[in-house]
C-alpha cells in the first residue's frame, strides 16, 4: 500500500502540495488535540492512536508530514535571518504548537524529530553555519557544564569563547548578541541549579534515560543484549537466520526497533557498513535534488525530508549500539510497523516528486 | 523575494549547504561505524562468548514478603526458606543425547530410603517444556528438603543446567489458628494475570489468595529487584556484568492486626472442632476485631507445600461437604433468632409503642393464635413485661409486639446498628450481606417461587426467624447497641509498618452508621441484656463473668424441622462502658444459652482476667 501511495504522490503537481500544506497542517493539529484529550486509544500507556474503524492512524506521524509541508511552504516564501527577528515568528509558531502537543502525549523522541526538521529548515532558509552553532550552543552548554566528564568545565569555557568569537564574527544586533552570550552562561549555571532542585527520583529518571545500562529493570537489559548481539556478529556475521542471540528471543518481538542488532549479528560489520552505505547513498541522492532546482519549496521539502530520515537512522542505530537512550524511533525501511513505514513511503514519494517535477513552476 | 535574483552566487550557496549537510551525515556515520568496529572487531571474542550459550541472565530478586503480627506484636505469619530444584533451559546441553543422559542421571538419584527423587513422567514434561520456555527456570522439585538439595548439589558436576533456587514461602506457625482471615498465598493464576488489577504482576509470582494475604497483598509484596549476571557453561553464576546496575529488592511491609493472639487462642479452644460455626469478638468503640474463628478449621500451611501434597490437601478441603474454606464469620448467613428480639424491642421503645412495663393482652400459654394459625413458644411464661420477656426470650410477647410495631420500624432500627443488606466493609474479601425482609423486599426476592407477603410472617420475623445476619453483623450489632455511640467499620488492620518498624499507616475508626437511639430506649435495652445474663432465671446466665456486668441475648435458630437449633449467643461487656462484644454461632448445636453462651463466657473471662490469670498461674 505504501508503494502505491509513493507512486501516486510522485505524480501530484507541486502546486497542489503548496496549496494543501497549510490545511493539512491544521488538520494534523486537530488530530493531535484529539489524542491528547482522551479521544485516542491507549497503547502502551500513552494514547497515541485514533481509531477510525477501518484504520488506526497515528496523528503524530501524520503531523510529521503535514509539518514538513507547511514549514517548507512558509520558509520558501519568507526566508529567515537573525537580522530580521520577526522572520522567525511565524515558523516558530508553526513549530512550537505540534511540538508541545506531541511532547504532551508524551512522546519526546517524535517531538525531537520536529526539532530536527526545524533546525535543518532554518539552516536552508537563510541561516549560516555560524548561526546554527549559536542556535544550538546552549544545549552544549548544558551538557558540558553538567557532565561528569573530568575536564568538561574547561570545555565549557572553550565553548563560551567560541560563542563569543562567533558573535564577534557575525556582528549581530546588540540585543541578540547579548542574548546568545547570556543564554549560554545562564544555561551552564542554571542546569546545575535545576539539577540540585530536582528530587532524587527525578534525577534518577533523567540518569536512566541518558544511561540505560544503569537501569536493569527497564531498557538496560535490552541494550546490553543488543550490544552483545551486534558484537558477536564479528566481521562477517553468523549468517542469515543464524543469530543465537536473536533467535533465542532475548529481544522481544515488539521491539522491532532493535532490527539493526539482528542485522549486525547475522551479517556482521560488513553487513552493517553496507546498510549504512546504502542509507548514505540514499540521503546523498536525495540532497542532490537541491543542486538541480531553484524552487525554494522543492529544496526545503527535500532537505527536511532527508532530515527526518537522518534523525531516525541516527537515533535508532545509536540506541542499538548503546550510544543513545532507548527511544521509540524506528529505523526507516527496515523496522516493521505500519505507521512509520507509511510515513517513509510518503516521504520517498515526495522526493521522487521533487526530483521529476521540481523544474516545473 | 527569495529567488528574485538567481544566479551563480545562489547556486554556489546551495551547493555549499548541501556539502555541509553531507559532511554532517558523514561525520555521524563515521561515529557509528567506529562504534561498530569497537564492538564487532575489538570486543568480538568477548561478545561471541557471551552470546554463545547466552551467558547473560536477568535474575529477579524476589522481595521478602511482609509479616503479620497480632496487636501486641506477636508473629502470626512469617516466611521460611524453600528450596526449588529447577532446569535452566539455556544451560542445558543442546544435543539430544547429552540431554537424555542428564535425564537418566536425575532419575537415578535416590534418597536415603532408596526412593527416587523424580518420577519419569513429570520430569519428561519438564524437559519438554525447556524447549520453548527459555528465559526462566522450570521447577522439577518443589519445596525440596535440605537432604534432597544436598543430593543434587553432590551431583552438580554431572548435571549442567540443573540449579537450586531459594524461594521464600509463607509459614503459619499456629496452623489452623486464625486461618480463615489470615488467608494463604499461592502462585498467581492465569485468570488473575488477565485481570486489570493484577497487571503489574508476572507469571510465577506468589500472591495472597484469600483473607488478609489477599487484601493487603500490595503492602506485603514489596518491590522485586533484579540483577543481570553472567553465568558459566553449566548455568552457575560467575559474576555481575561490569557497568550494569542492579536493583535491590525492597522488602514488603508488615501488617499489625487488631487480633489479640491470647483471645484468639482461647476462642479457638473454646469452640469445639466437631461443631460448625463461628465466633467474632470485636471492640465496639473502634470496630477493631479482637478474635475471629470459623469452624471447621483449615490449615493454610498446605498451600505452601509441594504440588503433590498441596493438591491432596486442597482436594480434601474443597470437596468437604462442611465447606471448611468458607469463612463463616463473615460469609455465613444465619437467621438471627431470638437475638433479634432486641431489635423488635428497641424499635417499639424508640417509637413509644411499648415501654419498660408494657404487658400485652395475651399471656404466654405456650403459644399464640393468629387467624387460623397457632404459633408456639418454647415454654409457657405467663403475662410478662418487656424486661422479663427478653430475659426469658418469650416468643408470644414478641409476636404481639411485632404486630404492633410492624416491620419497617423494626428493620430501620436494625439497620441503624449494622444489620441488613449493606456490607460492613471489613478489610478481608468475601463478606456477605444480611437481609432484613419487609413486604416489598420479601415479594421481590420470592417472585420466582410465588410466595407473597402476609401479615402472619411478622410473627416469625419479630422473633428473628426469616432474616439473615452474619456472625460479624451480630457482633457489631450488639456492641454498637450497648454503646449507643455509632457503628464503626470492623477491621483487622491496626497499623502498617515498614521493615524497620516505622509506622507507615494507621487505621483510624471509621463511623459507618449513625447508630444512636434515645437514652431511655438505651437504658431499657441495657437492663434487659443485663437481666438475660445476670438474673438467676435468665436464658444467658452461662455467659456471666465474675465481677463484670456482662449483657447479652441468646438465640436458638430453627432451620430445619427435626434438627437441633442453631445456637446463638451475643454478648457485650462491661455494660456501663462496653469494651468487647462477642457473637457466637454453633450450627445445629441446640439452645443458645446452653451451648453458645459458655464459649462467649470463656472469651470474656480471658479478655478481663487473662493477664491476672497468667500472672497467678503455675
Amino acid at each position: 500500500m505504501g508503494s502505491f501511495i509513493a507512486a501516486g504522490l510522485a505524480f501530484i503537481r507541486i502546486d497542489y502540495l503548496k496549496r494543501l500544506a497549510l490545511p493539512f497542517y491544521f488538520l494534523s493539529l486537530i488530530g493531535l488535540v484529539i489524542v491528547l484529550f482522551g479521544g485516542g486509544d491507549v497503547v502502551k500507556g500513552a494514547g497515541r492512536w485514533i481509531d477510525l474503524g477501518i484504520i488506526k492512524i497515528q496523528p503524530s506521524e501524520f503531523a510529521k508530514i503535514a509539518y514538513l509541508m507547511a514549514f517548507s511552504y512558509w520558509l520558501s516564501r519568507h526566508p529567515v535571518s537573525f537580522f530580521r527577528l520577526k522572520s522567525f515568528l511565524a515558523p516558530f509558531a508553526l513549530f512550537i504548537v505540534p511540538f508541545i502537543l506531541v511532547l504532551q502525549q508524551p512522546d519526546l523522541s517524535t517531538a525531537l524529530v520536529f526539532t530536527a526538521i526545524t533546525l535543518v529548515g532554518f539552516y536552508w532558509a537563510g541561516l549560516t553555519v555560524v548561526d546554527m552553532f549559536l542556535l544550538i550552543s546552549p544545549v552544549f552548554s548544558v551538557i558540558l557544564s553538567h557532565s561528569q566528564f573530568a575536564y568538561s568545565q574547561i570545555f565549557w569555557g572553550v565553548l563560551i569563547c567560541l560563542v563569543a568569537l562567533a558573535l564577534f564574527y557575525r556582528r549581530l544586533p546588540k540585543a541578540l548578541t547579548s542574548f546568545f552570550f547570556l543564554i549560554n552562561i545562564f544555561a551552564g549555571y542554571a542546569s546545575s541549579m535545576v539539577w540540585n532542585v530536582l528530587k532524587p527520583h527525578q534525577q534518577k529518571r533523567v540518569e536512566t534515560f541518558l544511561d540505560p545500562m544503569n537501569d536493569p529493570l527497564g531498557d538496560g537489559y535490552q541494550v546490553l543484549q543488543s550490544m552483545t548481539a551486534i558484537g558477536s556478529g564479528g566481521l562477517t556475521g553468523k549468517g542469515f537466520g543464524e543469530g543465537s542471540q536473536t533467535n533465542l528471543s532475548f529481544l522481544p518481538e515488539e521491539h522491532t526497533d532493535f532490527i539493526f542488532s539482528v542485522l549486525g549479528e547475522q551479517f556482521g560489520f560488513l553487513g552493517a557498513v553496507f546498510v549504512l552505505t546504502l542509507f548514505f547513498l540514499f540521503l546523498w541522492r536525495g540532497l542532490t535534488i537541491c543542486k538541480i532546482y531553484e524552487d525554494p519549496f522543492v529544496n526545503l521539502m527535500t532537505v527536511c525530508a532527508c532530515a527526518i530520515f537522518l534523525f531516525h537512522i541516527l537515533v535508532n542505530i545509536a540506541m542499538t549500539i548503546g550510544l543513545m537512550p532507548v527511544t521509540g524511533l524506528p529505523l526507516p525501511f527496515l523496522s516493521y510497523g505500519g505507521s512509520f513505514a507509511l510515513t517513509c513511503m510518503v516521504l520517498v514519494g515526495f522526493l521522487v516528486n521533487m526530483r521529476y517535477q521540481g523544474g516545473r513552476y | 523575494m527569495y529567488n528574485a535574483s538567481f544566479g551563480n552566487e545562489e547556486l554556489q550557496n546551495r551547493n555549499l549547504k548541501v556539502l555541509v549537510l553531507l559532511a554532517l551525515i558523514f561525520f555521524f556515520f563515521t561515529i557509528i561505524i567506529s562504534r561498530l568496529f569497537y564492538l564487532q572487531y575489538l570486543h568480538y571474542e568477548e561478545n561471541l562468548e557471551r552470546s554463545e550459550n547466552n551467558r547473560l541472565r536477568r535474575v529477579v530478586l524476589t522481595a521478602e514478603r511482609g509479616f503479620i503480627y497480632d496487636r501486641k506484636g506477636r508473629i502470626l505469619v512469617r516466611n521460611r526458606p524453600s528450596y526449588q530444584i529447577a532446569l535452566q533451559s539455556l544451560s542445558l546441553p543442546r544435543k539430544k543425547s547429552e540431554k537424555d543422559s542428564i535425564f537418566r542421571r536425575l532419575l537415578e538419584i535416590r534418597d536415603l530410603n532408596g526412593v527416587q527423587l523424580f518420577d519419569s513422567a513429570s520430569l519428561d514434561t519438564a524437559f519438554q517444556r525447556t524447549v520453548w520456555i527459555k528465559n526462566r527456570p522450570i521447577r522439577i522439585l518443589e519445596d525440596a528438603t535440605p537432604e534432597e538439595v544436598a543430593l543434587i548439589e553432590e551431583h552438580s558436576g554431572d548435571l549442567p543446567g540443573v540449579v537450586t533456587l531459594i524461594e521464600s514461602r509463607r509459614e503459619y506457625p499456629y496452623g489452623t489458628l486464625a486461618a480463615h482471615f489470615l488467608g494463604y498465598t499461592g502462585e498467581i493464576s492465569e485468570e488473575q494475570l488477565k485481570q486489570e488489577e493484577f497487571k503489574d504482576y508476572s507469571l510465577g509470582d506468589r500472591i495472597g489468595q484469600k483473607g488478609l494475604e489477599l487484601q493487603y497483598d500490595r503492602e506485603f509484596r514489596g518491590v522485586n529487584g533484579v540483577k543481570i549476571i553472567e553465568v558459566n557453561a553449566s548455568g552457575r553464576e560467575v559474576g555481575v556484568i561490569e557497568g550494569m546496575g542492579s536493583q535491590e529488592p525492597v522488602p514488603g511491609m508488615h501488617l499489625v492486626t487488631t487480633i489479640d493472639l491470647d483471645l484468639q487462642r482461647v476462642a479457638e479452644e473454646a469452640f469445639p472442632d466437631s461443631v460448625r460455626g463461628a465466633v467474632v469478638a470485636i471492640d465496639p468503640r473502634t470496630g477493631e476485631i479482637l478474635a475471629m474463628v470459623s469452624s471447621p478449621r483449615l490449615d493454610p500451611n498446605i498451600f505452601s507445600l509441594k504440588r503433590r501434597e498441596r493438591n491432596r490437601g486442597w482436594a480434601e478441603v474443597a470437596l468437604d461437604s462442611t465447606r471448611p474454606l468458607t469463612n463463616r464469620a463473615i460469609a455465613g448467613a444465619y437467621p438471627p433468632a431470638s437475638v433479634f428480639k432486641l431489635v423488635t424491642a428497641g424499635a417499639g421503645l424508640e417509637h413509644g409503642l411499648i415501654g419498660r412495663n408494657t404487658h400485652f393482652q395475651k399471656a404466654c400459654t405456650g403459644g399464640f393464635q393468629f387467624g387460623n394459625r397457632y404459633q408456639k413458644c418454647w415454654s409457657s411464661h405467663g403475662n410478662l413485661n418487656l424486661i422479663h420477656a427478653l430475659r426469658l426470650s418469650c416468643d408470644v410477647y414478641f409476636y404481639q409486639a411485632g404486630l404492633l410495631i410492624d416491620m419497617p420500624r423494626i428493620n430501620e432500627f436494625g439497620e441503624r446498628f449494622g444489620l441488613g443488606s449493606d456490607l460492613l466493609g471489613i478489610d478481608i474479601p468475601g463478606e456477605r450481606s444480611g437481609w432484613l425482609p419487609d413486604s416489598i423486599s420479601f415479594n421481590k426476592r420470592n417472585k420466582r417461587n410465588g410466595w407473597r407477603w402476609a401479615r402472619g410472617l411478622i410473627l416469625n420475623l419479630a422473633i428473628g426467624q426469616g432474616q439473615l445476619v452474619t456472625p460479624l453483623q451480630q457482633a457489631v450489632f450488639i456492641g454498637s447497641l450497648a454503646r449507643n455511640e455509632g457503628v464503626f467499620r470492623p477491621h483487622f488492620m491496626k497499623e502498617i509498618r515498614s521493615i524497620d518498624g516505622a509506622l507507615v499507616r494507621r487505621q483510624e475508626p471509621v463511623k459507618i452508621r449513625e447508630g444512636v437511639m434515645k437514652p431511655e430506649t438505651h437504658q431499657v435495652l441495657l437492663d434487659a441484656m443485663d437481666s438475660v445474663v445476670n438474673h438467676i432465671g435468665g436464658t444467658g446466665k452461662r455467659g456471666a463473668v465474675k465481677n463484670i456486668r456482662v449483657g447479652g441475648k441468646t438465640g436458638s435458630g430453627e432451620w430445619k424441622k427435626g434438627e437441633k437449633t442453631h445456637a446463638w449467643f451475643a454478648s457485650v461487656a462491661p455494660l456501663d462502658d462496653p469494651k468487647i462484644a462477642v457473637a457466637v454461632i454453633m450450627e445445629a448445636a441446640g439452645g443458645g444459652g446452653a451451648m453458645a453462651a459458655p464459649v462467649a463466657q470463656k472469651i470474656m473471662q480471658e479478655f478481663f482476667y487473662g493477664d491476672t490469670l497468667k500472672k497467678e498461674g503455675p
